[in-house]
């Protein structure tokens, strides 16, 4: 590969924490990676395990979900379920053969700039290591 | 396994006012195939039976009841249903109880201590089916094939299912009436299926995954013969959001597969419907298995023993395990 590899990662992030903080980076003139593709979702407890596996078809090379730390959720308890949900989706995509760089879960309140930098990074750092995902590659009907 | 009492309580409980009928087993048309069996009057109880051939997961039919609109003037039918179940099956009828998809005194459970049954596609290869009539029970740990004159005695370890050598709970989890003595739970070894995959590199894991999704049909059978996999509103015969494409290729395919064992995080009592049903051999069990098991070792959590747990994905501890979470 003559150019470095960028690979392509969707980021679903909650409304009230880590989206601020994102946003909280952005005004922060922090530099970050480019790569990521956000997301907003109300709640971590609101990504559908799906959501993962269709962005995974639809050519992401890695899935970044992020929400408030445990006991600060907006409503109460959305990522409690989120992390119990996302733990048995991240095993099962492992168990299946996907490399469980391409799926990264992290807690980054709105306060957190520096920490939203830090996920960027490793989350591109082991996209980058992981390689392209073309095998689940949705296949396009071509007629 | 007492067939005449089985019967005679079979007969006792159709006969009762408050139940519609009773589910149970009866012989196939052919070979060592076991059909299920609906009892509506006492005169159906003579051909029900219970043999290690009754794998089958009968607690599917409770869901599976069409609900046709009740005429105006006339009444509802709310007789119960009664069914047999095995140790695995009961644990299906407590996790439906569990999601509320049905009500406890909606059933009556007829529970049979299960010593474990025959996979039939093993016991065909090595006796091939014939057009004598074979009767199959259980003697002491081995099984017992009758056929004509030959008595043949199969030893245990060679025709066992797969899920019942992994069995932890052959006894009913809830049942009305029991029928025969509680069996001793065995000794289960690991299970080899998922430890051989998960010893595999990443990519040999997809390259494994990929071969096996690549046979299927999308017949969806492991989804109808689930007991547990009775939503209304499917999301795989949903047209808006399309979740999962309709093509049958290999991307469509994984992650139906994928969305399939997810859904039953937490839920599957590890039956082996799925994989029994499958046209294909798709070694779902295994997929569905991993998932259990992260369940049980990391939450300490069995789905479909207690009908008055909550369910695993609708609850959480503040101190779950997050150790993957940055």
């Amino acid at each position: 590969m003559s150019e470095q590899f960028k690979p392509n990662i969707v980021a679903f992030l909650c409304n009230w924490c880590t989206y601020a903080g994102a946003d909280l980076a952005g005004t922060s003139r922090i530099q970050y990676p480019a790569n990521v593709k956000i997301i907003r979702v109300m709640c971590s407890g609101r990504v559908n395990p799906l959501y993962v596996v269709n962005a995974l078809q639809q050519g992401a090379d890695g899935v970044l979900i992020s929400g408030c730390h445990p006991g600060d959720c907006h409503y109460m308890e959305g990522n409690y379920y989120a992390r119990r949900r996302l733990k048995l989706l991240k095993e099962l995509l492992e168990f299946t053969g996907v490399d469980p760089r391409r799926f990264n879960m992290s807690w980054v309140s709105a306060s957190e700039g520096h920490k939203w930098k830090e996920v960027v990074e490793k989350a591109v750092e082991d996209a980058i290591a992981a390689g392209p995902f073309d095998q689940f590659r949705r296949r396009q009907i071509g007629w | 396994m007492d067939l005449d009492k089985l019967r005679k309580t079979a007969a006792e409980v159709v006969s009762r006012d408050d139940v519609k009928y009773l589910i149970g087993w009866r012989r196939g048309t052919f070979g060592y195939r076991v059909a299920p069996h609906f009892i509506e009057d006492a005169a159906g109880v003579d051909e029900l039976i219970f043999s290690p051939l009754c794998i089958a997961n009968l607690a599917n039919y409770l869901t599976l009841t069409e609900k046709l609109p009740v005429p105006r003037g006339q009444e509802a039918d709310t007789r119960k249903v009664a069914l047999l179940v095995k140790g695995c099956d009961s644990r299906a009828v407590a996790q439906l109880i569990v999601e509320k998809g049905i009500k406890r005194e909606d059933v009556v459970v007829i529970g049979m201590p299960c010593p474990g049954m025959i996979d039939w596609k093993l016991l065909a290869e090595r006796y091939p089916e014939t057009d004598v009539a074979a009767e199959i029970g259980w003697k002491g740990e081995d099984f017992l094939l009758v056929r004509g004159e030959e008595e043949i005695t199969i030893p245990r370890a060679e025709v066992l299912a797969e899920k019942c050598r992994l069995c932890r709970h052959p006894n009913p989890v809830l049942s009305d009436i029991t029928i025969g003595e509680a069996v001793e739970p065995w000794a289960v070894a690991e299970d080899s299926g998922v430890a051989e995959i998960e010893a595999k590199e990443t990519a040999e894991r997809w390259d494994y995954w990929e071969e096996q999704f690549s046979k299927c049909i999308r017949c969806y059978s492991c989804r109808n013969a689930c007991p547990l996999c009775y939503c209304e509103d499917c999301i795989l015969d949903r047209l808006d959001p399309i979740w999962v494409n309709r093509a049958v290729n290999f991307s469509e395919n994984t992650a139906f597969h994928l969305a399939r064992a997810f859904h039953l995080a937490g839920r599957c009592v590890e039956c082996g419907e799925c994989e029994r049903v499958c046209p294909v051999g798709i070694p779902l069990g295994k997929l569905n298995r991993k998932l259990a098991r992260t369940v049980r070792e990391e939450y300490g959590f069995e789905p479909g023993l207690d009908p008055e747990a909550e369910p695993f994905q609708a609850s959480f501890k503040p101190d779950d395990p997050e150790e993957f979470i940055l």
